[in-house]
């Protein structure tokens, strides 16, 4: 056991550390084409796609190495790429099940965020019981007829490209009657509505899918295999990103703190209340288990190993602790925590959540429910977490009875 | 970067789970919680001999040298077994003395706690039920060459079987550590029962006793004892936890009620999985501290308060939750999972509570 950063990776991590000080934008990046430029930039410096393969564009940089820059990018408040699914896991998809006229056509452009992406995968009626999907594809000689409702779909507003699961046999057991495409989201056929959420802001999108096209030539892996693609891919991008997450809450941290000092309440800073420090120390301590707890999977991951089932443990453990650690922020800022505008100014500053917008408190807070639903709620974390690491029996479920 | 134990780490906690699972099952355990002592000289003279008292001390010593990964890996483990034993108190005093003590204190103490000849504890707390420094009231008084002590600690573990005493006391206002054998005249010890019989604790009352005016450690061994005694302590509180967590997903697979496996319910199985969440959180945090402390980094202080209060509530949380997933059985004498509920909830109020290690959290990341 030695914590201690090789050599090697400290270099890195200077050199890291020194680029993006310099190269940061000192303005903040309003429009697409700005946050594309700096996408672009730190593409060209290789900061983009660190672990793909150096055939396809990446740098085939090890896990530690892909943590330190997103370490070095979250301490730098820097603007976090664009792209992030396209680039954390659909490339990665296309790499390991894509034909070559699909690597040669999609890959580079993910990395360049020329093309933006969005996954098409929840659907209304669709949502821990991803499985059940009604999307359809239907085989037309030359393409398939997609219809079909998303919805849950992250950037679908500007994405040019989705990956797609739709039902392709409705006449096999649900899983099996699944395929996965590469799906153009600028056709007729797909409209796209923002999705306001209860932040208030639109990071979602529904997306409408009426007598649209998927090529042949865009089927990702055997028709029926979309089940199993989807599986293999979902847990791609956890780990190299724990360590940004955790300096991210650090900084959040650093920021309650200044809030605490000059609040007062009863004549005395909040600091000095000991019921807050007792909150505080609380808290850190948590966010402090986050950061070990990342060093551990990553250290993992380092040696080769594929986290499989236990980065659910991973996923389940930051995304509640972001919960409490927002509710607890707020219960210590009290009513300027929920200000949005027009507050003191120290305790309206920025805050940046998972979801990479800077924003308020009240924006983080609420943000933070989203956690524990997306890419898998806790309860299903924790069923798979039950079943696949501590071998505990599969519940009996209806829909394996009925087919039983 | 590597967070995963070594190949000799990992042999190490392999031979000392397999010993413990021989030699210290349950039947062994609940025989000490009836003995006046509370302990074995037999086991303690096998530890002696497979190195595991001497783990961290100078090969000089008689000791291993390793380092404080290695002995929380053995904590754990007496953790996991609910083992009764001085072995966290003895360890950290004598590391305390390899740290800070003149070289006659060091050939006095741990060749013999190395050899298993000594024990030894550190009485840390006094009526304040504070940890501070600043709450120390014990006095230290020169009279004719030699100090004589005066002042009552609290809840002293293993005090009644200790050969030698740590006892922080004032001279003046000069803080210092005081090695006290615990046969001088003017020590008196009343030991206490408590809710875990394993880990034992007692009133030490220091009434004006004598010990040579250089058996002192500066003040600094203060720090040091609270930082690695809550890292000990997480490090068995981990182990007890582990134990539960064990206990609880296996009799989920085995206990059948509506005509299935409890643990094919959601409801027990959602809490098994937040109780390894709580394990593995307090794996990294145990450990991550050990190896802070144990290589000099600059926030192991700030990890081991982390460990302990973190460490505190989880395996409070995971050892409740085993008993709550085995239902009536769990809360029966003759079931084996109290030992190792009442092992982790006995450690958390020793080495600094959570509420001690969240204010000196604060100290040190918002002053």
């Amino acid at each position: 056991m030695d914590l201690n950063l090789s050599p090697e990776d400290r270099a890195f991590r200077d050199q890291a550390r020194a680029w993006f000080q310099r190269n940061v934008p000192r303005a903040e990046l309003k429009t697409l084409e700005e946050r594309r430029a700096w996408h672009r930039t730190m593409y060209d410096a290789g900061y983009v796609g660190m672990g793909w393969p150096t055939e396809y564009g990446g740098r085939g940089a090890t896990p530690m190495q892909q943590a330190i820059a997103a370490d070095e990018m979250a301490r730098a408040n820097a603007p976090a790429p664009i792209n992030g699914l396209g680039v954390g896991f659909i490339g990665p998809t296309i790499i390991i099940h894509g034909t070559p006229e699909q690597k040669q056509r999609y890959l580079r452009k993910i990395l360049t965020a020329e093309e933006m992406w969005c996954q098409l995968y929840s659907e209304p009626n669709s949502g821990s019981d991803l499985a059940s999907l009604r999307t359809r594809a239907e085989d037309r000689g030359d393409h398939f007829l997609v219809n079909g409702q998303k919805i849950w779909t992250s950037g679908g507003h500007i994405a040019d490209w989705g990956i797609l699961l739709a039902r392709s046999d409705p006449g096999v057991a649900k899983h099996k009657g699944i395929s996965c495409f590469l799906f153009d989201m600028r056709q007729p056929g797909v409209q796209v509505r923002p999705l306001k959420q209860i932040t208030g802001s639109s990071e979602f999108n529904e997306v409408f899918m009426t007598n649209a096209r998927a090529e042949k030539r865009d089927l990702i892996g055997r028709l029926g295999q979309g089940w199993e693609i989807a599986q293999t891919t979902l847990g791609f991008e956890r780990g190299g990103n724990s360590m940004a997450r955790v300096t991210r809450y650090a900084s959040a941290f650093d920021r309650l703190v200044d809030a605490a000092k000059k609040i007062e309440r009863g004549g005395k800073p909040l600091l000095e209340d000991p019921v807050v420090r007792a909150k505080l120390g609380n808290v850190y301590a948590e966010m402090e288990v986050q950061r070990y707890a990342a060093l551990r999977v990553l250290s993992a991951l380092q040696k080769g190993a594929s986290p499989g089932a236990a980065s659910s443990i991973t996923k389940l453990s930051y995304s509640e602790f972001e919960k409490r650690y927002y509710e607890l922020c707020l219960e210590i800022l009290g009513p300027y925590g929920q200000v949005t505008d027009g507050g003191l100014e120290e305790t309206t500053l920025d805050v940046d959540s998972s979801s990479g917008v800077r924003s308020s408190w009240a924006y983080a807070f609420l943000w933070a429910r989203a956690g524990t639903i997306y890419s898998g709620s806790s309860e299903i974390q924790k069923n798979v977490i039950g079943e696949r690491v501590l071998g505990l029996p599969k519940e009996i479920r209806a829909d394996r009875v009925a087919k039983a | 970067m590597d967070f995963s134990f070594s190949s000799d780490q990992q042999l190490l906690k392999n031979s000392a789970r397999a010993f413990l699972d021989e030699h210290v099952k349950p039947a062994q355990v609940r025989l000490l919680w009836d003995d006046p002592r509370g302990e074995s000289e037999a086991l303690w003279k096998e530890m002696a001999q497979l190195g595991w008292l001497g783990l961290a001390l100078p090969e000089d010593a008689g000791g291993s040298a390793l380092g404080l990964v290695e002995t929380a890996i053995l904590q754990e483990e007496l953790g996991r077994a609910a083992c009764p034993s001085p072995y966290l108190s003895t360890v950290l005093a004598a590391m305390a003395i390899d740290r800070f003590g003149s070289p006659a204190q060091k050939s006095r103490w741990l060749p013999a706690v190395a050899g298993g000849g000594a024990r030894a504890t550190v009485a840390l707390m006094e009526r304040a039920l504070d940890w501070s420094p600043q709450s120390i009231e014990t006095r230290a008084e020169e009279r004719g060459g030699k100090v004589a002590l005066s002042g009552v600690k609290q809840f002293v573990p293993w005090a009644h079987v200790a050969d030698v005493i740590l006892v922080p006391a004032l001279s003046g206002s000069t803080l210092a550590v005081y090695v006290v054998e615990a046969s001088a005249p003017g020590v008196s010890i009343t030991p206490l029962t408590s809710l875990d019989p394993g880990t034992r604790v007692a009133q030490v009352t220091l009434d004006g006793a004598a010990v040579a005016a250089e058996a002192k450690l500066p003040a600094d061994a203060l720090a040091f004892l609270l930082q690695r005694g809550a890292v000990g302590a997480a490090a068995e509180m981990l182990g007890a936890a582990r134990r539960c967590l064990d206990m609880a997903v296996e009799y989920a697979k085995v206990r059948e009620q509506f005509g299935q496996p409890i643990g094919s319910f959601q409801a027990i199985r959602h809490k098994c999985a937040e109780m390894l969440l709580e394990v593995e959180n307090s794996h990294a945090a145990t450990y991550y501290a050990a190896w802070a402390l144990a290589s000099g980094a600059e926030d192991g202080a700030l990890a081991a308060s982390v460990a302990k209060s973190y460490v505190s509530d989880a395996s409070r949380k995971v050892c409740g939750d085993a008993i709550q997933v085995h239902g009536g059985i769990g809360f029966t004498w003759e079931y084996d999972l109290h030992l190792y509920f009442k092992r982790a909830k006995a450690l958390e109020p020793l080495y600094g509570d959570a509420e001690h290690h969240r204010e000196l959290i604060v100290r040190r990341v918002a002053s």
